[in-house]
């Protein structure tokens, strides 16, 4: 018996919801200026954090004030992505297993195309701008690809 | 590969979704195995076959390009 590492369908609109949710505030926060600080700021246990942005002294298993609005979207982006991304489908088979993996390749490419691009054309901050989108689009390369061709596949 | 699929069914007289629910597998993998864009596992070909009560190479056949 084959290994499917997919989760059950039940908990796809779950992650539609968070990962909405998580866009929506992510791009509030990239576009509209609302800053980390915004929902206020609350302890975290930093494995590793620095003293202050001056010195560079890194401390280890610390207590961090931190705006927790960068965490909060990062984490519904995360795990919304993963649930749309790999909850099965409705009538999920090995036609739709196919279209998946297909995708998942075609995201890989198509992000570390970009990134390869980005590498060696984009420096300073912008660069900074550039990591950070790279945390999530291979799961949304992934996501509209897969869901592109599952529309394609129901008009065949 | 080439596929009878579409004539098999013509003899049962049954749709592809019902085709897809005697099987086990969504509308679109019958739709795409009909139309050449997916070539399906040895246990779907031999699910097909045994429903229509043929031998796997009546419903598949090989072409120049396997």
């Amino acid at each position: 018996m084959e290994i499917s590492y997919l989760l059950p369908h039940k908990f796809k609109k779950t992650g539609w919801v968070l990962l909405v949710l998580g866009l929506a505030l992510g791009v509030a926060m990239r576009f509209f200026g609302i800053d980390s600080d915004f929902f206020g700021r609350i302890p975290f246990l930093g494995i590793v954090s620095e003293k202050n942005f001056i010195s560079s002294e890194k401390l280890f298993f610390d207590i961090v004030e931190n705006g927790f609005l960068d965490e909060l979207v990062t984490v519904l982006i995360i795990a919304g992505g993963i649930l749309v991304g790999f909850c099965k489908t409705k009538g999920e088979d090995e036609f739709i297993s196919q279209i998946r993996l297909s995708s998942l390749v075609w995201s890989v490419y198509v992000n570390y195309g970009i990134l390869l691009l980005a590498v060696l054309l984009v420096f300073d901050t912008p660069f900074w701008d550039v990591m950070i989108f790279n945390m999530f689009t291979v799961l949304l390369f992934f996501i509209a690809r897969f869901h592109v061709l599952l529309h394609k596949a129901n008009r065949l | 590969m080439k596929n009878t699929i579409k004539i098999q069914r013509a003899i049962k007289d049954i749709t592809q979704a019902q085709l897809a629910e005697m099987i086990g597998v969504s509308r679109q993998t019958i739709s795409a195995i009909e139309k050449n864009k997916y070539v399906p596992s040895t246990v779907l070909a031999l699910k097909l076959a045994r429903y229509f009560e043929v031998p796997v190479e009546s419903v598949f056949e090989l072409t120049e390009e396997d």
